[in-house]
């Protein structure tokens, strides 16, 4: 309940500043916060928005959830959900669940060349997932620009897939396929003797080994996990919204999903509210561009106050608790 | 290939000065035991609060000055968490980052003369980065009993807490040095390079910064040396793409982040990093 209330404090500061920084250029706050709520969920075709921005954000805030929960800084979502889409789209011919499938592997594979890096070269992953993203971010200019560039040559995109999700209206399965995958991840990591390795090891590493817990495999697994999440957030936004890819596909959701997983408070669950109000705040601030002309930048400025508030909360919290 | 290279190498020298700055600043700071990964974010305010000083002022002076400012909040803001609170620094970088990525870009839109800002004249920032402050922060580190303590900030902070020195302090002092080298840095990308601000213009120069101070194993000069390869990899690779080699633009971009990765791998392998890095 404690960090329910955390959390909604977080929230409101954010969007109370989004406010303050508005008003500070001269727009009305009362105006700004009247398109951030009418273009997030007032009407139908808001909510729908909301949802399908929510998707991507929730599982590449599991993703975080789980690398953090063992430990390990995956702070390469981004590349991984680049990766995965790249896979899914060429995987697509062979149908929707091929290309699913794909862009988990892909995922996967990805966030493990950080891992092998630093399981035998001691390389820290902070610093290779954040290279990887870049890599993967000029890996697919490259494909969008060469190899994968649409029939026509005429933009820096690629044809459209036949493979879709299954969809009512423009709600695809893939918001199904994300809240299984956080209920999945739940049940995983607390209810299973695998899940309390995985946790332990995050918690701490030495006594994890003391207890008889093979600390490098729970890393390495984690971490192919947190990038198959990733990933399958990249094969569902392209099998179920772009149906393209393009150059600025990832639109940050890895970085996002950092924001996503800590006002979660790292709880798979808890990650589905997270991600619908971080999709929400997304999915109004783009509103706020078309209507008002101010950046939808400001949904990063949000994310990040409310991952500082957070840090101040725990902060203050620690500290009493340590003196 | 010989003479690609000499030719290259002024440009090299003149691109890759905000990156030196920035890793100057990193290796001061991760001296000190914090690891900053906000730095990106921070250039980014300060390559823009640079070109809204200059703007303001006419003068390319206060230009530097507001970049310097502009710093100097970002690196507060991350000390109060990363320092004074002892947050964990891998979450509050990113916050960092985040924070200014959403900020620049907001103001980018609400200010529409960043795109332009006046022309730096006289280059006096390039000599500076390359040949006095190494030398000046070498002295400091290693030469006096300032820079022993916050040297010893970062191998075992409770010899400074013993010998009665507070060792936040310290931090906070490699941090706002860390601050002023990288408001210098974020200005010299947009009144000399360029100038105006871009959104996300640092492209990634703050990351790479992290990146050399490991590979220059935390020492000055490793980090001139670091630097200097990787800023005349960077001018190569504009030199190969104008000679038209038929490499791919984007194949050619992604390169330096290839070779830091390697760098990464084949020399993090026997670096040893200051003890308590990134510790609370």
């Amino acid at each position: 309940m404690r960090r329910f209330v955390v959390a909604l404090i977080a929230a409101a500061v954010a969007i109370l500043l989004l406010a303050l920084s508005g008003a500070a250029f001269g727009h009305s706050p009362r105006e700004l916060l009247a398109l951030l709520v009418e273009g997030s969920i007032a009407s139908r075709f808001a909510i729908e928005g909301t949802l399908l921005k929510s998707v991507p954000l929730l599982l590449t805030g599991l993703a975080v959830v789980v690398a953090f929960r063992a430990g390990v800084w995956n702070i390469g979502a981004e590349g991984q959900f680049i990766v995965g889409a790249l896979a899914a789209l060429l995987a697509a011919r062979w149908g929707v669940a091929a290309a699913l499938i794909a862009s988990m592997l892909a995922g996967a594979a990805w966030a493990s060349i950080a891992t092998a890096m630093r399981m035998w070269r001691n390389a820290p992953e902070v610093l290779t997932t954040i290279l990887l993203n870049f890599i993967a971010i000029h890996l697919l200019g490259w494909c969008v620009n060469g190899p994968l560039q649409e029939h026509e040559q005429r933009y820096p995109q690629t044809d459209a897939i036949d493979a879709s999700l299954p969809s009512i209206g423009n709600l695809h399965a893939g918001i199904a396929i994300a809240i299984v995958a956080s209920i999945v991840a739940w049940w995983l990591l607390y209810r299973t003797a695998e899940g309390l390795r995985l946790r332990a090891t995050g918690f701490n590493p030495f006594a994890a080994k003391w207890a008889g817990i093979h600390v490098n495999a729970q890393i390495v697994r984690a971490m192919a996990v947190s990038g198959a999440l990733a990933g399958l957030a990249g094969g569902i936004e392209l099998a179920g919204v772009t149906h393209r890819l393009f150059e600025r596909f990832a639109a940050g959701y890895g970085y996002s999903g950092i924001a996503v997983a800590l006002l979660a408070n790292l709880h798979p669950l808890a990650t589905i509210l997270s991600a619908a109000f971080f999709g929400a705040l997304a999915t109004g601030a783009g509103e706020l561009q078309r209507t008002a002309g101010i950046s939808s930048a400001v949904s990063t400025f949000g994310q990040a106050v409310v991952m500082l508030v957070l840090i101040l909360f725990s902060a203050i919290e620690e500290k009493r608790w340590s003196r | 290939m010989v003479a690609l290279i000499l030719a290259s190498l002024p440009l090299a020298i003149l691109a890759a000065t905000p990156l030196l700055l920035a890793v100057e600043g990193e290796l001061v700071v991760q001296r000190s035991g914090i690891i900053n990964l906000g730095i990106e974010g921070m250039l980014l305010v300060a390559a823009m609060s640079a070109v809204l000083a200059a703007n303001a002022s006419g003068s390319t002076s206060i230009g530097f000055l507001g970049g310097i400012a502009g710093a100097a909040l970002a690196a507060i803001l991350f000390g109060i968490f990363a320092i004074t609170l002892r947050a964990d620094q891998i979450v509050t970088g990113t916050a960092i980052n985040l924070f200014a990525v959403g900020l620049t870009s907001f103001v980018y839109r609400e200010v529409p003369s960043l795109t332009t800002a006046p022309r730096a004249g006289t280059d006096f920032v390039m000599p500076i980065a390359w040949i006095a402050l190494p030398i000046v922060l070498a002295l400091l580190l290693w030469s006096t009993s300032f820079g022993l303590r916050v040297r010893a900030c970062g191998e075992n902070p409770e010899v400074v807490r013993a010998a009665g020195h507070s060792v936040a302090l310290h931090r906070w002092l490699a941090l706002m040095i860390e601050a002023i080298l990288i408001g210098l840095g974020g200005a010299y990308l947009s009144l000399v390079l360029t100038s105006g601000f871009a959104e996300n213009m640092t492209a990634g120069r703050g990351f790479i910064a992290l990146s050399i101070v490991i590979f220059g194993r935390w020492k000055l000069k490793g980090a001139l040396l670091g630097t200097a390869i990787f800023g005349l990899a960077a001018a190569l690779q504009y030199a190969l793409q104008a000679s038209n080699r038929g490499l791919p633009f984007h194949v050619l971009l992604a390169v330096p982040y290839v070779v830091t990765l390697l760098i990464l791998c084949g020399v993090a392998g026997r670096v040893r990093a200051p003890d308590s890095l990134g510790k609370r």
